[in-house]
């Protein structure tokens, strides 16, 4: 299990970051007093056949956590072997600030995986996020996939969504993905932003969301800049800065498990 | 207690005043901001029932399961919200959740299980209580949300993209094996965690852009 974890630390001088690594390396590039800004590299091809990520995301109470994927991932034509997961796991605390930046998730052709992302918030905390699900590369229709979200604000349900697009004809319905092969969603949770055509949860939360049927025209690189300006608390600039020093310390930590 | 096909066939009645006249089940919006044709409109269906209608089925069963336990339905209705990402769409199920409601109060009047449901349940919410009252089974239960979907889209079709009425009938006759794996998903359910999470990313996109249309013949 990949595991990234901040923290501040008992006696106020900073943040105290918990990083274990397997298939995705986590990568400090900043630290702040009251955050980090942490790289996710893939040690290796990623995803075939039987893979399974687990990556697991704990912020502590008043921290900020930025969370960015340097490339894109693929899962392969798993021809014919088992199925495939990503699953992400994160909780934040009392007035903790997430935002993770995903790069496209690419579903090859014959490819067959569950996606899962579990989100649970203390009061005050915020999430930002960014998923970008593209079936199939270029001239493929594209494999199986099957993407769950669960959100949970102090415990009680805030999203559930079950992007079932494991069967193509189903997924091409007019109801559900029509011609795209492609859906961009920016998911604030914690919070809400207004604009046109922005799904209002029943709790604190908005999604924005964008059918396309190429990646590169996605309008929703602005939202994600407009809401991140709302989840940024004041004065923590955390992931647009780079404290050098501390930060090149931890990064020296990133292949181990422990504190740094 | 009535028949139970009896008190179906009254609830599957489109003349039941209750409000659906109102609603298109999507249609409307994919209509004007997809540009669905007829020839959609069995893929339309399809799509759907595995999705949102799947997420109402659902919500419904467990909504019956926990009435006649006796039990609070407030976790049922934050399951079905958390499964219902559209504003638009809370917003029309909650209108004709109400209109649910004041039939319910008539049919069962001072009746407990009624009162203690919010003035603007969700429809599945209300439509579970009902059944609960009534003696609709869960298959029925799951059979009746299945069958007024495809059959409010099929009245709106004759209203947006006129064509032979028949037509609408054979749609809804070909939709009966979906609506029947439908009741194999749902029929069992009892706990609000349960409940189908099954998105429709198109439905709940163009429920926004039709919200914000001025000139629109349907609610939803």
């Amino acid at each position: 299990m990949t595991r990234v974890g901040v923290a501040r630390r008992a006696d106020g001088s900073g943040v105290a970051l918990d990083l274990a690594t397997t298939a995705l390396l986590p990568r400090v590039l900043a630290t702040t007093p009251r955050g980090a800004r942490v790289a996710l590299v893939g040690a290796r091809a990623l995803l075939l056949a039987g893979d399974a990520v687990h990556v697991d995301v704990t912020v502590g109470a008043g921290c900020t956590l930025d969370v960015v994927e340097v490339a894109g991932t693929v899962a392969y034509d798993g021809r014919g072997g088992p199925p495939s997961s990503w699953t992400v796991r994160a909780r934040l605390g009392e007035d903790a600030r997430l935002l993770w930046h995903g790069e496209p998730f690419v579903v090859a052709g014959g490819a067959d995986v569950l996606r899962t992302l579990e989100v649970d918030l203390a009061p005050g905390a915020r999430a930002l996020l960014r998923e970008v699900l593209v079936l199939g590369r270029s001239g493929e229709r594209g494999g199986a996939l099957l993407n769950r979200t669960r959100a949970r604000r102090e415990g009680r349900a805030l999203l559930a969504e079950d992007l079932d697009l494991t069967d193509t004809g189903l997924r091409a319905s007019p109801a559900v993905l029509g011609p795209a092969r492609c859906l961009d969603t920016v998911t604030l949770l914690g919070a809400r932003a207004e604009g046109e055509d922005v799904l209002q949860l029943e709790g604190p939360g908005s999604q924005v969301r964008a059918l396309l049927t190429d990646a590169h025209t996605s309008p929703l690189g602005a939202v994600w800049a407009r809401w991140r300006t709302g989840v940024l608390p004041l004065g923590d600039r955390a992931g647009t800065t780079c404290t050098t020093t501390e930060g090149s310390r931890l990064a020296g930590a990133h292949a181990g498990t422990g504190r740094a | 207690m009535a028949s139970p096909d009896l008190v179906l066939a009254l609830l599957a009645d489109a003349r039941l005043p209750v409000g659906a006249h109102t609603q298109s089940a999507g249609l409307e919006p994919a209509v004007v901001h997809g540009g669905l044709t007829v020839a959609d409109v069995p893929a339309f269906l399809r799509g759907r029932i595995a999705t949102v209608v799947a997420v109402d089925a659902g919500t419904a069963v467990v909504a019956r399961h926990l009435s006649l336990a006796g039990a609070d339905l407030t976790a049922v209705e934050e399951a079905w919200a958390a499964r219902t990402p559209s504003q638009a769409l809370r917003q029309a199920s909650r209108t004709l959740g109400r209109g649910y409601l004041r039939l319910a109060q008539r049919l069962w009047p001072g009746e407990a299980r009624l009162a203690a449901l919010t003035r603007t349940p969700a429809r599945p919410v209300v439509l579970g209580v009902v059944a609960a009252l009534a003696g609709l089974d869960a298959a029925r239960l799951v059979r009746l949300c299945g069958h007024e979907d495809v059959a409010t889209v099929g009245a709106a079709v004759l209203k947006l993209l006129p064509g032979d009425p028949a037509d609408t009938v054979a749609w809804t006759l070909a939709a009966h094996p979906a609506i029947e794996a439908l009741v194999a998903r749902t029929a069992a359910l009892t706990s609000p965690q349960e409940i189908p999470a099954t998105a429709a990313p198109l439905v709940e996109l163009q429920s926004l852009q039709h919200a914000r249309t001025p000139r629109r013949l349907f609610h939803a």
